[in-house]
């Protein structure tokens, strides 16, 4: 869940002037970069060929072709862990946009700045529960036996525990425990972007009569869009990682949620309960494979990422 | 409070902070709660009113049930977190700030590959490399030691990221030239100029590690096999799974309950929440602090 | 770097060598599965202890609820040096332990050397998990323990413990089901306590009509269809041999079970709230006129978490159905220890194990009926045990720990995880159990072929 946890600065990523001809410093540089280098080739770069090998081997290290992802494809639990992480992606996703977004716009352009910092503030703050400690706070929020919305989820049918993790209730409540955990963050990142566009451009915006939702829908989410692209490629890599969650929610409802929810949970199945790593590698590998094309796509089109001197 | 806002279509504005106000209450009062819940009982947090307050003396009762817990393993647990964490730390920084350094002011062959690989890096998902970590800290022999935790969350490659844009953008290459004329060698240059001046985006760097490290919970989990090696994370997974707060089948007979197990949550989170509390302002501008060049 | 800068014949090229790269991939290439099936191992070599080490500490994983055995097996031997470790259990189909010692297994040390678990554990533990790992479990007719001791246990007790000739656990408990019920309740209404399924169905279709809420029984718990499918000999899990299964949920044995349940349900005399669960205990302790369950019920359920007073609770049975002569019932778990092989220190770890299944020191207060029957005789005298039972329930339960249906074999995996992820959510949403059976029979078969058997056909 790391990458939810850095969730909070990369607005800067996306931002840097272009960078000057320079000239050759020779190996120094290299010795710079060593200790970085070791960690990357053991850490980033090692673990992915590794993870490709194990996916085209079995364990007697015989080359098997596509054999070991048509195997795991073919499990019974593969498709409904991939269309339980859809959904959840596609709901985190819009509302993560949607709102972020939309309270960003309302806390810059509509609020006293007083009032909108604290805003801010009351937002950012459950940030500091991610992991662990929001799954077993949203377990208690979820139970209409002490939560404090009890009287919410009697309204809305549901009398116990169990009756709120009904199967198809689950992405709903893993979106809810992301979004508190996540957004605020989020909307922090987004309200300084807003912040970073001059008055001026604002201020003839309103001078050719647009109104405010005009002026944020035709200039100020234009101009934040790779704040936007960035924020969703993180939120989708950390979004297909899911595995803290259904795992403790299977062991507070008593297994009442599968133990393959997601395929982060049912490559660790094949590795440690089946002992099969090359089965875990191929989910793995189809993980990665999903996360990088979306991240391509979105960087391609929104232009993130065209920091360096090649200009 | 109407009077406090800013333009006067009163109703849209009346609406707008009724929003706001709701989703306020979303985001704090699970965390008023949570900081309530140790100070009633088990019962007391059925029957009595979610966010009224019980006594003093009851988060003194949870706190020495939890600290009976397995002979207080709690605080092995609580020492665990903040050894990996800070170990960690200092590693990411060692290793991240020069790397960062050396890509944006610096000349190297394969500087470009790295810069790539490092991007590339940062947005895969992270968990999906974990299993093919551990094999690899198999084969050295590193699992259920420290290092299996600690090294592979010392590369952070968000870090060097961060610290490449920094200087990219805010230190001006003549500097470096000039020095660099005045018969500084490239270390000298580093040290003397460049690293007093990369104390607000090593600060950035620390607090991401620092949370990302105490809260990661998927790679402890897997490499360190033994209860007394865990880090607060995953005790906190242990705590759940063999106490009767929800699983009563199990947990019978022991009384680590509700309240013991919220007072758990907040002893695992409370170093981060003090470090979000007071660094909002400082990250905001920090990690804005580029833009304003851009 | 963008695609979009690439030139058109470049991305030909690579079209083509992408596609001719997927032909090799796909043709002629070694099987995905894995050199051994799970679990499926041949006989294991003669048992090897580790080197051993007189005195060292010995790590034992229990769960919180024999955490005080384990504890006063401390307190009365203070030389030996114990690290206790609470974890699930392996309760309600958790699959911890086994993952654990997969992990140990590819580490190569940090096994727990003595663990309390589940009988579905013993089916991996006692298999070397691949050919270079040993079995986890130690087996203890190979000189740790005297047969006469093996010998003590109730009648088909460690079956579940036997691979291969060999007795890999020493059951902590048996939990043959029984029908509990409050005797106070049950004359203060003038009913007659069953005896047949038949009685049993008619008597909760009464209690709803004159005493609405209370209850007659819940098949919300993790482990309700063995206090009911088990008890009626319903084919859910029979292993025809040690790689072949048999599920048929359409047999009549299931259906009649799954109608008397769907409607006593619907008739609201039976919960499908479980008895574990979280707000059960608060709301509801009071409303049990009866229930269908495993020996552990009467102290560990009413006496402990319903806190129902002394004097109160009896039990009869097991039920029988309306023209069956045999008795049968269920079983709902009955923990096992096992002994690791590669512990370096085997005689203080036998001698905790033994000292917790078969001592009376220990076994006599324990909360679940003893497996050693020795032991049973001692739980059953405990002037404690008695006095808090409203009638002498030792008949019944011996009567009923010789009458556990043997046809609901122990698996590889765990009868749980389909019925908890499957069956209970759908009750929950409100759905019977009629329709859910073939959902459920679909999931056993799946979970089946994953860890290597073979499906048999009716």
């Amino acid at each position: 869940m790391t990458t939810v946890d850095t969730s909070v600065a990369p607005a800067v990523t996306v931002i840097a002037s272009p960078v000057r001809r320079r000239r050759r410093t020779g190996p120094a540089g290299w010795l710079f970069v060593a200790g970085y280098t070791v960690l990357l080739v053991a850490f980033g770069i090692f673990p992915t060929v590794y993870a490709f090998y194990l996916a085209l081997t079995n364990d007697r290290g015989q080359f098997t072709g596509l054999n070991q992802f048509v195997k795991v494809a073919q499990d019974y639990r593969f498709l409904p862990a991939f269309l339980n992480i859809a959904l959840y992606l596609v709901m985190w996703l819009v509302a993560l946009v949607v709102l972020t977004v939309a309270v960003a716009v309302v806390l810059r352009g509509r609020i006293r700045p007083g009032l909108s910092a604290i805003f801010r503030f009351l937002y950012y703050v459950p940030g500091a529960l991610a992991g662990v400690a929001s799954v077993l706070v949203w377990l208690f929020m979820l139970d209409p036996g002490v939560s404090p919305a009890s009287g919410l989820l009697h309204a809305l049918g549901f009398d116990s525990f169990a009756a709120v993790l009904a199967p198809g209730d689950l992405p709903v409540i893993f979106v809810l425990i992301a979004f508190w955990t996540g957004a605020g963050g989020w909307m922090v990142v987004m309200y300084g972007a807003l912040n970073n566009i001059p008055d001026e451009v604002l201020e003839a915006a309103r001078m050719d009569g647009a109104g405010p939702w005009r002026t944020a829908w035709n200039i100020q989410i234009p101009m934040i869009r790779k704040w936007i692209a960035y924020m969703t490629i993180l939120a989708f890599a950390a979004g297909t990682q899911l595995f803290v969650e259904p795992q403790l929610l299977q062991t507070a409802s008593l297994g009442r949620v599968s133990p393959t929810w997601s395929p982060n949970q049912l490559a660790y199945v094949y590795a440690f309960q089946k002992g099969d790593f090359n089965g875990a590698a191929a989910i793995s590998v189809f993980l990665l494979a999903l996360g990088l094309i979306c991240a391509g796509v979105l960087v391609s089109r929104s232009d993130l990422f065209t920091v360096d001197d090649e200009a | 409070m109407l009077s406090r806002l800013k333009r006067p279509h009163e109703s849209a504005s009346l609406v707008i902070v009724v929003l706001l106000l709701a989703l306020a209450v979303f985001f704090v009062v699970p965390v008023l709660w949570l900081v309530l819940a140790p100070t009633k009982t088990a019962g007391e947090l059925i029957h009595d009113g979610p966010l009224s307050f019980g006594s003093l003396a009851n988060i003194g009762t949870a706190w020495q049930h939890l600290i009976a817990f397995q002979d207080g393993v709690l605080l092995v647990w609580l020492r665990n977190s903040a050894i990996y964490s800070a170990l960690t730390l200092v590693l990411t920084l060692l290793v991240s700030v020069p790397a960062g350094y050396a890509l944006a002011l610096m000349n190297f062959r394969g500087r470009k590959t790295l810069l790539a690989v490092t991007l590339v890096v940062m947005i895969m998902p992270s968990a999906t490399l974990v299993l093919p970590v551990f094999l690899e800290l198999n084969q050295f022999g590193l699992i259920g030691t420290i290092w299996s935790v600690v090294l592979p969350m010392a590369f952070y490659p968000f870090g060097v990221y961060l610290v490449y844009i920094y200087f990219a953008t805010s230190l001006p290459r003549e500097i470096i030239e000039a020095a660099r004329i005045d018969g500084c060698s490239q270390l000298q240059v580093f040290t003397r100029i460049a690293l007093p001046l990369a104390k607000p985006v090593a600060g950035l760097v620390a607090f991401f590690s620092f949370v990302g490290n105490w809260n990661n919970f998927f790679l402890p989990y897997l490499v360190l096999p033994n209860s007394d090696q865990f880090p607060l994370q995953v005790g906190l997974n242990q705590l759940l799974s063999s106490t009767p707060a929800f699983n009563p089948v199990a947990g019978g007979g022991l009384n680590i309950t509700s309240p013991e197990l919220a007072l758990a949550v907040i002893i695992a989170i409370l170093p981060v929440l003090v470090l979000f509390v007071f660094s909002q302002r400082t990250l905001v501008s920090g990690m804005l602090a580029g833009s304003t060049k851009g | 770097m963008s695609p979009r800068s690439m030139k058109s014949g470049a991305r030909r090229r690579l079209t083509i060598a992408a596609l001719s790269v997927t032909a090799v991939m796909l043709s002629a290439c070694a099987t995905a599965e894995q050199s051994t099936a799970p679990g499926g191992g041949g006989s294991p070599a003669a048992f090897e202890p580790a080197p051993q080490q007189d005195g060292s500490q010995i790590t034992v994983w229990t769960d919180s609820t024999r955490l005080k055995s384990v504890q006063a097996y401390q307190a009365a031997h203070p030389e030996a040096k114990l690290n206790v470790v609470t974890y699930d259990g392996s309760a309600d189909g958790s699959t911890y332990l086994q993952t654990k010692v997969q992990l140990f297994d590819r580490t190569g040390n940090g096994w727990p050397d003595v663990v309390f678990a589940s009988t579905t554990d013993v089916t991996w533990a006692s298999q070397p998990a691949n050919p270079q790992a040993k079995a986890f479990a130690a087996p203890f007719d190979a000189g740790l323990v005297p047969q006469a001791t093996l010998d003590g246990f109730a009648k088909g007790s460690l079956d579940p413990c036997k691979f291969n000739g060999h007795t890999y656990c020493l059951r902590n408990d048996i939990a043959q089901v029984v029908l509990w019920y409050n005797k106070k309740l049950m004359d203060e209404f003038g009913y007659q306590v069953p005896e047949t399924w038949e009685q049993y169905e008619a008597l909760g279709e009464k209690v709803a009509k004159e005493h609405p809420g209370y209850l007659i029984g819940s098949v919300g718990d993790t482990n309700s269809h063995e206090s009911y499918f088990w008890s009626s000999q319903c084919p859910a899990l029979s292993l025809v041999d040690a790689r072949t299964l048999k599920s048929d949920l359409s047999d009549k044995n299931c259906t009649r079970m799954a109608t008397l349940l769907d409607k006593l349900i619907a008739a609201k005399s039976l919960t499908t709230q479980g008895f574990f669960s979280q707000s059960f205990a608060k709301d509801n302790a009071s409303k049990v006129l009866m229930a269908n369950g495993p020996s552990w019920y009467g102290k560990y359920l009413f006496d402990g978490a319903f806190k129902v007073p002394a004097g109160q609770m009896a039990a009869t049975g097991p039920l029988k159905w309306d023209g069956e002569s045999t008795v049968a019932t269920g079983n709902v778990g009955g923990g096992v220890w096992m002994v690791s092989s590669h512990t370096a220190n085997l005689k203080t770890a036998t001698d905790l194990v033994t000292w917790l299944t078969t001592s009376n020191e220990n076994q006599a207060g324990a909360p679940t009926y003893p497996a050693y029957s020795a032991a049973a005789k001692a739980w059953l005298a405990n002037p404690e045990n008695k006095q808090y039972f409203a009638t002498d329930v030792s008949d019944v339960l011996t009567k009923a720990a010789d009458a556990v249906w043997t046809g609901w074999s122990n698996t590889r995996f765990s009868d749980a995880t389909a019925w908890s992820n499957v069956v209970l959510p759908a009750l929950t949403a409100g759905r019977t159990l009629t329709e859910t059976l073939p959902q459920w029979q679909t999931a056993i078969i799946d979970e089946a072929k994953t860890v290597g058997y073979t499906i048999a056909g009716k």
